[in-house]
């Protein structure tokens, strides 16, 4: 039943830290999350521990590692803010290849706290000013700023939910 | 020929035991018969010790020598709330063990929970044993999906001290939806709504072939039908004080007859819409004369009764349903699962909370065990299996300054899985910290269960902040916790399972196995048919047996005890930390309460609080001078050193 020999598994454990989620998974970048849970169900028939009880040692801890790190890389990728924090890691110059999952959660929450402020000095001004006209209950104007302020930061998704709001108490 | 492996569904009230042999699963009836046993204990005067349908039997006869529900005690401390709901229904007295730990005193003997639930394991073991007529040493047993690392542990330990091997510890939902999916192919989204004796869990699995991925889980260890049967024992003993003046739940005799009428009522309500309770000699008056209790109870007073209880568990569904991202309309079915499941009162609020026919396939009373047997054949590998994606249903934390306790692993995330955490410490020269493990979901460490702490120092001795100590926490498949802690600078490294509160220490299990104490049960099972099953069992049954120390003279836990100083948590307490100096990060949060000291028992096995260099499970202990060197000028742990950016 075990699809794995030992000296597989004891491979597969040696180059562990080397393999990004993706990687792990066989998984390609852009996955959508359901091919993320059949990569996670694909992974586990190969590699879950209750699969392999004849193995025991070191063979047995190197499974075991292999597959906790599967069920990790899996807690990340299917967690849509789990996964953008990881993303952004992986594309940036260090590249881990782990992200412990608490730390995602205080990324993502600070990301979301950064965004509600602006994340670039004309984004920030733009929103500023797309406020104060909001307070002024001039929404035409609040909406252009609000264009402006998207136009340095495209990604911000609390602009984009500022914006539809005006809009929606334009019509 | 395959292995022998059985699944056992060790319950608050009943047990059962079931095999599965050439993608076939029975359950193994016992030797009258039936298909479940009692989870009873009695204790006879005599020193024979009689577990099941016999021993239940036994309750209204002799209240004080007799066992029951112990599963509602198991893992629990002293001096917890579950403790003294359970003490406010249980006739049998209950006496605090070391380490803040559960005793059961019968007949001037005292028994661990691990030991009385052993028991009844054992017992089981005997009814399989009688049918197969052979030996059997390997088990999978059950668990509610909620208990929490304690329990699992002490359950753990039950099933050594019932001489098993205890293959994996699976959820009981995990197991129900097993038993529903077993032989078919099934691509479905369920809800398992378990509702047993004592513990209420749903579980919503995704069954994918063969692939069962438990999207979330959640339950409340203290719901279930017994809780039921408390609601007609009040009603029917406030009756009985107001018409005769005496007040039944006082008399063990006549709670337990008061039990007995309302667990049948209940039983008698699955099938007919209306009952007569008779019991004709509740109490006998101070004429003489015996007092009796005659009342009928329809379904409708009935579901009044319990109606709360029964929204409480639609509560911890709502959560489980959030947690899985799911709407009850999206599921392909609901399982039913557990005695009182049977109640048309409860199919009927399922139904209309799901919005749908709760199946039928499966049996609430055994579906359990033959899960737990189906995936023990798996695992010895007689049949081609499937796959469980099980979850953890409590949040795991670690106790940082200022009674606070951080998430390291959330709850419902897949097992098994292992994280890394930095902490630093927050003194100059400060030269051990300690680390404290919880479960549960707040944010402020004494609201979570304690599953243990110890010790970790040796490290270099620096400014505040400048050490890192890495603490790894790893959850396994049968949801055990197991943490180390290490300095990656010298590689110092600690470790432990935490194995406080079920009061035993490998070193007690040990004694407790070579005591035999389990092997007293007389079995209802005909012996005849099944040959004795000495030595094999009991040293397969435990694996590693030969790295550990030989058993210590039973004197050992003084020994234990002894070493650490009495005063070690007054000093740390009289400190209080009040000299912190001005970091904000540390200043931000409150000196350690003393609540919290008050935790660590006094007994604290030393495998707890590692000397330098120490493997966990060496058992090497410190001299005294090092203990008093670990507590010198011990320090809670400081947050991770790179999340605070304010």
């Amino acid at each position: 039943m075990p699809e794995l020999s030992p000296p597989e598994i004891k491979a597969l454990a040696s180059i562990l830290d080397e393999l990004d989620y993706y990687e792990l998974l066989h998984l390609e970048r852009g996955a959508p999350a359901s091919t993320v849970k059949h990569a996670y169900h694909a992974a586990s028939r190969r590699l879950h521990p209750d699969r392999y009880r004849a193995l025991d040692g070191t063979s047995r801890a190197a499974l075991v590692r292999v597959a906790k790190r599967v069920t990790e890389a899996y807690s990340v990728l299917r967690h849509a803010k789990r996964r953008q924090v990881y993303d952004a890691r992986l594309a940036g110059p260090e590249r881990p290849v782990r992200l412990q999952l608490a730390e995602a959660e205080s990324a993502a929450e600070k990301k979301a706290v950064e965004e509600r402020l602006g994340t670039t000095p004309n984004g920030r001004r733009f929103f500023t000013l797309a406020h104060q006209e909001i307070d002024r209950g001039n929404l035409a104007a609040a909406a252009r700023n609000l264009q402006m302020a998207l136009t340095y930061e495209p990604s911000n998704e609390f602009f984009k939910q500022k914006l539809t709001e005006v809009r929606r108490h334009l019509r | 020929m395959a292995e022998i492996a059985i699944g056992i569904d060790l319950g608050t009230s009943t047990s059962c035991v079931a095999l599965s042999r050439q993608r076939k699963v029975e359950v193994l009836l016992n030797s009258f018969g039936e298909a479940v046993s009692a989870s009873v204990v009695a204790f006879h005067a005599d020193g024979t010790v009689v577990v099941g349908n016999a021993a239940k039997a036994n309750i209204i006869h002799e209240p004080r020598h007799t066992v029951h529900s112990a599963k509602r005690l198991i893992g629990r401390y002293f001096f917890s709330e579950e403790l003294r709901k359970a003490q406010a229904v249980c006739s049998y007295e209950i006496v605090e063990g070391p380490n803040h730990s559960v005793r059961i005193k019968v007949r001037e003997e005292q028994f661990s929970l691990p030991e009385i639930s052993a028991m009844v394991l054992k017992e089981m073991k005997s009814i399989a044993e009688a049918n197969l007529g052979e030996p059997v040493s390997k088990a999978v047993i059950t668990v509610p999906a909620y208990f929490n690392d304690n329990q699992r542990q002490a359950t753990r330990d039950a099933g050594r001290i019932a001489g098993l091997e205890v293959l994996r510890l699976l959820n009981e939902p995990t197991a129900a939806a097993l038993s529903y999916g077993f032989g078919r192919s099934v691509n479905q989204k369920v809800a398992v709504y378990d509702l047993g004796g004592g513990t209420f869990d749903i579980s919503i699995l995704e069954i994918g072939q063969d692939v069962y991925e438990v999207l979330a889980t959640c339950g409340d260890t203290f719901l279930g039908g017994e809780d039921f049967d408390d609601r007609l024992i009040d009603l029917l003993a406030e009756e009985f004080l107001a018409q005769e003046g005496v007040n039944p739940r006082k008399d063990p005799y006549a709670l337990e007859k008061l039990k007995v009428a309302a667990e049948s009522a209940k039983k008698a309500l699955s099938m007919d819409d209306e009952v007569e309770i008779r019991i004709p000699d509740v109490i006998t008056g101070s004429d003489g004369r015996p007092r009796a209790i005659v009342r009928r109870l329809d379904c409708a007073e009935y579901t009044a009764l319990v109606a709360d209880l029964v929204q409480r568990t639609f509560k911890v569904c709502d959560e489980a349903l959030q947690q899985a991202g799911l709407l009850a309309g999206q599921l392909d079915g609901v399982i039913l699962v557990g005695g009182p499941t049977r109640l048309p009162l409860i199919r009927r609020a399922v139904a209309e909370y799901f919005g749908q026919t709760p199946k039928v396939d499966v049996d609430p009373d055994q579906a359990v065990a033959m899960g737990a047997a189906i995936h023990a054949a798996t695992l010895v590998g007689s049949t081609e299996g499937s796959v469980l994606l099980d979850v953890t249903p409590l949040s795991l934390r670690i106790g940082v300054a200022g009674g606070l306790a951080e998430t390291v692993i959330e709850r419902n995330t897949p097992v098994p899985i292992e994280q890394t955490r930095v902490f630093t410490t927050f003194e100059d020269f400060q030269e051990a910290v300690r680390i404290r493990i919880y479960q549960g979901e707040s944010r402020s460490a004494d609201q979570n269960e304690l599953l243990g702490q110890f010790t970790f120092s040796g490290f270099r001795r620096a400014d505040r902040g400048q050490v890192r100590i890495e603490v790894t926490f790893e959850i396994d498949t049968d949801g055990i916790v197991n943490v180390t802690a290490r300095e990656p600078e010298t590689g110092q490294q600690a470790s432990t399972q935490i194995t406080l509160s079920s009061g035993l220490s490998p070193a007690q299990l040990d004694a407790i196995i070579a005591e035999g104490k389990a092997d007293r049960v007389r079995s209802e099972a005909p012996v005849a048919r099944a040959p004795a099953a000495p030595g094999p069992a009991r040293a397969a049954a435990r694996p590693g047996a030969a790295a550990m120390p030989a058993a210590p003279p039973s004197a050992s836990t003084s020994d234990e005890l002894e070493v650490l100083p009495d005063d070690a948590f007054d000093l740390e307490v009289d400190e209080e930390f009040e000299v912190v100096p001005g970091n904000a990060r540390v200043a931000a949060r409150e000196p350690l309460e003393p609540e919290a000291l008050d935790l660590m028992p006094e007994g604290t096995d030393l495998r707890d609080l590692p000397g330098p260099g120490a493997a966990p499970g060496a058992g090497a202990p410190a001299a005294p001078s090092d203990v008093d060197d670990l507590f010198g000028d011990m320090d809670d742990l400081a947050g991770p050193p790179d999340d605070d950016a304010s």
